[in-house]
């Protein structure tokens, strides 16, 4: 399957001792995306382009790689 | 110390600038690909280039133009240094969490020493592998890694295979290995050193340690007496700790300006800038300076500097400009616009709030003038170089629009800092 690097909004909880977890991530058209649990995270290079923290978060049945670089965030998206 | 077995690692990040652009776009793997300077800035020469482009025999450093003439297609990335700088900085600190001895050698390169860490994480090639196998899952970068017992066998190590590779050098092998090399692979020994080596016909780096010591002393003075010591497997000398900063020995800005400087009220307003930088860097380090040198490249190229050393040390900017306009006017006619000028300060001495006063000027002028120049500094560090400028700077944005101070990158240092 090709991936597509697509910058995205995401609406993140900072919790006190200033750790960042995604919640939900908004499309382009607007649409919200609820992040059901985020199956792991650790520093990653992407496969399009661009490295950060990778967040494998799985929103609803599938299971995506939501990127944090340097100050927003990107997702392997399967649509351009 | 000298008898502790010691390992250490030189890290290489391959074609750094281009690999991180590459990083950053793959498609850009796929074709021929260089990274080069703003060439409406005049900036215009290859910084990087990828390794689809290297079998058109583009070279670093040579203009856009002529690369594009070896190479119709190459694709130029424009050199995005905050990204460069970014990147190299989070890969140092993964070579941080092995040891606190790193030493910088640019921004791409950098010396581990690593022999007190080796019960913790295990020998030299461990840790190469590891620190080699996260920059690669983390930063999606490749780099070349030499580990040999000193630092000249490991630079030579990591230079000796590229890229994405692990080369190791130990006490037992580097005749075998290294002594079949050119010379002048061997760290310090540059173009001309090769040249009159090769006139000793020695060739490579087994002909120089089998020579005789006292031939190349008295050939190449002290230099040769080190490489040789080089080439013998002998060189000691510390990575330095992360927290050790070498004192400078000159401070200075030089500017390729975007159009030609043709007269000497253009150049004033571009030294104005690059004196104030100057004095603003002196005066943060606490520092003072006895010799003003001005740096002056015309449009043919040719380069030439020209200096004064005044009796009382000196950091402010008037007085640097005042020095320097005097400079220009004695050594330069403006038959050939001037295409970069740049202004540096050596002789440096500690600032010390006692010393010896002129008879012969004002002294409280200039200690006013002085305060005025740290005020401004102030006001430009709370907010924003461009708040507060000489009235000068209005008459050509051109020549006056640049922060040399707050643009200011440090190169690579000498490998030996400081005098044989």
């Amino acid at each position: 399957m090709k991936f597509f690097k697509k910058y995205i909004k995401v609406i993140t909880v900072c919790d006190e001792y200033g750790s960042l977890t995604p919640v939900y991530i908004i499309w382009h058209n607007g649409e919200k995306y609820k992040i059901d649990r985020i199956l792991e995270v650790r520093k990653a290079a992407s496969k399009v382009g661009g490295c950060g923290i990778l967040y494998r978060c799985r929103i609803g049945k599938n299971e995506r790689n939501l990127f944090y670089e340097i100050n927003r965030w990107f997702i392997e998206s399967t649509t351009p | 110390m000298e008898n502790k077995s010691r390992t250490i690692l030189h890290i290489d990040i391959n074609h750094c600038y281009a690999q991180i652009e590459e990083m950053l776009c793959p498609p850009l793997r796929e074709v021929p690909m260089a990274v080069g300077g703003d060439e409406s800035q005049r900036h215009g020469i290859i910084l990087a280039k990828n390794i689809k482009a290297k079998p058109y025999g583009i070279l670093t450093g040579e203009p856009i133009r002529s690369a594009l003439k070896k190479c119709p297609e190459l694709q130029i990335v424009q050199a995005n240094m905050q990204n460069y700088l970014y990147y190299t900085s989070k890969i140092k600190e993964i070579y941080h969490e092995y040891t606190d001895r790193v030493e910088d050698f640019g921004l791409d390169e950098a010396w581990l020493d690593v022999s007190d860490s080796l019960n913790v994480f295990g020998d030299g090639l461990t840790i190469a592998q590891e620190i080699q196998r996260r920059v690669l899952h983390e930063y999606g970068l490749t780099v070349s890694i030499g580990v040999s017992f000193n630092k000249v066998f490991a630079k030579l190590g990591s230079d000796y295979k590229k890229p994405n590779a692990i080369t190791e050098i130990t006490k037992d092998n580097f005749q075998d290995f290294a002594w079949s090399m050119p010379v002048d692979d061997l760290l310090m020994v540059g173009r001309s050193t090769a040249k009159k080596l090769a006139l000793m016909n020695i060739k490579t780096i087994g002909d120089l340690a089998n020579s005789s010591v006292t031939t190349l002393k008295n050939k190449l003075g002290k230099m040769g007496v080190l490489i040789w010591s080089y080439a013998n497997g002998m060189e000691t000398s510390e990575v330095t700790l992360e927290t050790f900063e070498l004192p400078p020995k000159s401070i200075g800005n030089s500017w390729t300006t975007p159009k030609d400087i043709t007269n000497t009220s253009e150049a004033k307003i571009v030294l104005e800038r690059l004196s104030n930088s100057v004095a603003c860097r002196l005066r943060e380090k606490q520092l003072m300076g006895k010799v003003i040198t001005l740096s002056v490249r015309d449009t043919n190229l040719h380069r030439f500097t020209h200096q004064r050393k005044v009796e009382v040390a000196l950091d402010t900017c008037n007085e640097i400009l005042s020095i320097i306009m005097e400079l220009l006017g004695e050594s330069y006619d403006f038959v050939l616009p001037i295409r970069s000028i740049g202004v540096h300060v050596s002789g440096l001495v500690k600032t010390n709030t006692h010393y010896q006063l002129s008879l012969f000027e004002d002294t409280i002028a200039k200690a006013k003038s002085r305060k005025v120049e740290i005020v401004l500094e102030d006001i430009r560090q709370k907010y924003g170089f461009y708040s507060v400028s000489q009235a000068s700077a209005l008459v050509d944005k051109n020549l006056s629009h640049v922060d040399p101070k707050g643009s200011h990158t440090t190169h690579p240092v000498g490998f030996l800092k400081g005098s044989l």
